[in-house]
């Protein structure tokens, strides 16, 4: 037992003095692992540089005239160009369509005689309404956000409040403007 | 002569001209007539005469003399070229083979040449080539350039850079997620497992049709069929509003095709068991998924047990399990397109819940 | 007669200058022994071994189809050089100068040879893969330059797709929002793709078209001038490198595996 007992000792200065292989491999591993953090930290940190904060885009919402500019059953495209948006007048509202096809981004065109938008880059079809039927687009156009401004009664469209179908927003009050 | 042509207009509707392309081109490959010089001849006096009458014709020509698809002709017959001349030589090694005899290439894969002469000149003359062909092509043709960008119009019909049109025609089929990102990736990495799959040590090094039927096949497949004439179809049939239109055929922009979509879920539940779809999504789209995971989980079992046998036992259960399905999704692609064409197919798992459609 | 002798005299005098001999270490490589030297003291020639297979010379197997898309590498570097003393890639500028690379450079062809070279670079790439594959040159021990191959395929797209904004027309813009718009339909890294609106945060999403890899790729939400300006350092720096880069490697693999593929 004292021979153990001795050579336990031994061991336990000679710890002292040098590294186990064990405590070694173990301070190795800290090692690696803290290069691989800071590896990581510094790919995170370059992946993040390649989002600003601060964009320089057009604005989003614009004043589009008076509800009596726009004519019932018409698809008024004057605003196309300029936004990107529709705005469309029935028997009972007036909502605004943004133009963006929901499939890759492309400008479906109006077709008056077919009753429909149609994107010219995949042939995605959409009904007055928005709601897609034809083409590869996976949902319906989006709506922006329409309200009729207090301070001088025109419509005021704003396209940084999007509306979706697909998630039962259209009915919400700023989806539209009642007009009946 | 417009009886003619509206039938060509007719046999080039996607569906026909998709299922001739994969006749002619896997017929082709074993009809060995076709890869010797007479055949090659035939091959391109059919080429040249098809691309003569076409210019005749005025709709043609304003589609085929679009300055970015002028590369896409010189890239057809190049393409043609080198498969004819490819497929020449591997059965010229072929019949060598046959009779007990090296491949060509051996005669002198022995024997060695100093890098200079021989094959630095080879090198010069084919850049001093390259260079005049570049040069007069672009003194004779003006590099294309449109309108300045609008962001508020779009032209009609907006295509890709001509090599990608493939990609876009795909991009009809399946929803964005698969066909520009899932899809392409298989591309690259089906691609890349080629060696690794390919276990066949024969036909390394030289030109042979006889020693790899199954890999050639499959190769030429994914390359002629899938890339090269869905490029063909989305320049040359591919018109205003993404419509079809033959060669021959005015691109009308008001051109009515109705294409109302129907997807698996209402086929079963509305169309066959005459009820509303579920509400619940997993049991709506039930029927779709399981369909995928047949086609994607069983179906390499059961070809590996039956038509494919022979090939389970050489290449090992990995080496099959990830060939077959890269084979499969390959082939998933036209059997969506027909799906399309025929019935109007959309989805055949379509959860709007998680943007999740295949 | 004497015009000859005179000319070969020159010809004498020049050779034997310091200059002469301290650039070209050898002289005509008309003995074996020069023609070896040569290929040895050159550094763009020593690409090559010394002596190759008289198979893999000849046109007939390798179509220089790959020595055809690595020229066509340098005479698009060459060119787009070029390009880029006149070409400033903004929203403003960028339409404007394509005109007058056109109409007021003399020689106005350069755009001319960069865009249809970049075509001629697409096709050709597609011709060397397709001879690789047919004559099996993919096989052991080749697999792995195949796939280093493979990358410089995707690159050498990658480059035609970011040249393809650079002209700021029409087909630019429209061709580069329908590919970026694929960026946005990844699986959960992009607003659109599936499961991205699943992935949130007490109700907030985290994955939005502010935040996802098609803003990553074109600094904002839509392609306008900061996206001209990225594909413009992508096209003309970063993805020519890393190309450049693998070439190094492909090269040097074609030489380590053996050299041009042959029968065994």
């Amino acid at each position: 037992m004292t021979e153990t007992g001795s050579a336990g000792v031994a061991v336990a200065e000679n710890a002292a003095a040098a590294p186990t292989r064990r405590s070694f491999v173990n301070w190795l591993a800290v090692g690696w692992l803290a290069f691989a953090a800071g590896v990581g930290a510094f790919v995170t940190t370059m992946a993040r540089f390649l989002f600003p904060n601060v964009l320089f885009e057009p604005p989003s919402s614009f004043k589009a005239g008076y509800p009596a500019d726009y004519q019932v059953g018409e698809v008024d495209e004057r605003w196309k160009e300029k936004y990107q948006i529709w705005v469309v007048r029935n028997t009972e509202m007036i909502y605004a369509l943004i133009t963006v096809c929901t499939h890759l981004g492309c400008i479906p065109n109006w077709l008056p005689a077919q009753n429909k938008f149609k994107c010219p880059c995949h042939g995605s079809g959409y009904y007055r309404s928005g709601i897609n039927f034809e083409g590869p687009t996976p949902r319906p156009l989006e709506r922006a956000a329409i309200s009729i401004s207090p301070d001088d009664g025109q419509i005021f469209i704003d396209k940084a409040r999007k509306f979706l179908y697909e998630k039962g927003q259209w009915t919400d009050p700023a989806a539209f403007i009642k007009t009946t | 002569m417009n009886g003619l042509k509206s039938f060509i207009n007719w046999l080039a509707s996607p569906a026909i001209a998709v299922t001739l392309s994969m006749l002619s081109l896997v017929g082709a490959m074993f009809y060995k007539p076709i890869w010797t010089k007479k055949g090659g001849l035939v091959l391109f006096a059919t080429l040249v005469g098809g691309f003569a009458f076409s210019f005749t014709d005025p709709n043609f020509r304003i589609v085929a003399t679009m300055p970015d698809n002028v590369p896409i002709l010189g890239m057809l017959f190049l393409v043609g070229f080198f498969f004819w001349y490819a497929m020449y030589q591997a059965h010229l090694n072929d019949a060598r083979l046959s009779v007990g005899l090296p491949p060509l290439e051996k005669d002198d894969s022995d024997k060695k040449v100093f890098s200079w002469p021989d094959l630095v000149y080879v090198e010069l003359v084919s850049l001093i080539i390259c260079s005049i062909v570049l040069i007069v092509w672009s003194i004779v043709l003006k590099a294309p350039l449109e309108e300045p960008a609008n962001p508020g119009a779009a032209p009609n019909p907006a295509k890709a850079p001509w090599y990608f049109l493939g990609l876009q025609e795909l991009l009809v089929y399946f929803d964005p997620w698969m066909a520009g990102v899932v899809l392409p990736t298989l591309i690259i990495v089906g691609l890349m497992a080629i060696p690794y799959i390919d276990t066949n040590p024969r036909g390394n090094g030289y030109f042979s049709f006889r020693e790899r039927k199954w890999e050639i096949v499959m190769f030429c497949f994914g390359f002629i069929i899938l890339w090269v004439v869905l490029i063909i179809l989305g320049t040359f049939l591919r018109g205003p509003n993404w419509n079809f239109f033959g060669p021959y055929e005015y691109w009308d922009p008001n051109k009515l095709v109705p294409l109302n979509n129907v997807s698996v879920s209402e086929i079963f539940w509305v169309k066959w068991l005459k009820t509303a779809l579920p509400t619940f999504w997993l049991k709506r789209e039930l029927p779709g998924i399981l369909l995928v995971l047949f086609y994607l989980g069983a179906l390499p079992g059961l070809l590996g047990k039956t038509l494919f046998r022979r090939f389970y036992e050489k290449m090992g259960m990995v080496r099959f399990f990830v060939g077959v399905n890269l084979f499969l999704i390959m082939f998933a692609v036209p059997i969506k397109m027909y799906l399309r064409w025929i019935f109007n197919l959309k989805y055949i798992v379509n959860i709007q819940e998680f943007s999740f459609n295949i | 007669m004497s015009l000859e002798r005179h000319w070969k005299k020159i010809q004498q005098q020049v050779v034997e200058t310091q200059i002469w001999k301290s650039i070209f270490r050898v002289g005509i490589p008309n003995t074996n022994r020069k023609r070896v030297l040569a290929m040895l003291g050159n550094v763009v020639l020593h690409l090559h071994p010394v002596k190759t297979r008289k198979s893999g010379v000849k046109m007939r197997y390798t179509w220089c189809a790959g020595g055809m898309t690595f020229f066509l590498f340098l005479t698009l570097t060459f060119t787009g050089l070029l390009l880029m003393f006149y070409y400033r890639p903004t929203i403003e500028y960028a339409y404007g100068d394509m005109l007058d690379l056109r109409e007021q450079v003399p020689f106005g062809i350069m755009r001319e040879m960069h865009r249809w070279g970049a075509h001629a670079m697409v096709i050709s790439v597609w011709i060397h893969m397709f001879r690789v594959f047919m004559t099996g040159s993919y096989k052991p021990p080749r697999e792995f330059n195949w796939n280093v191959g493979v990358v410089l395929l995707v690159l050498t797209l990658l480059l035609s797709f970011t040249g393809y904004l650079l002209p700021w027309d029409q087909l630019a813009i429209w061709a580069i929002t329908v590919g970026s718009n694929m960026a946005r339909a990844t699986p959960l890294a992009g607003n659109e793709g599936p499961f991205a609106a699943q992935l949130a945060v007490n109700g907030v999403n985290l994955v939005t078209a502010g935040s996802d890899a098609r803003f990553g790729l074109l600094g904002g939400r839509i392609v306008g001038a900061n996206a001209l300006l990225r594909f413009y350092v992508l096209h003309c720096v970063f993805i020519p490198l890393v190309a450049a880069f693998l070439m190094a490697v492909h090269f040097w693999r074609v030489r380590k595996d053996g050299g041009i593929s042959g029968p065994l």
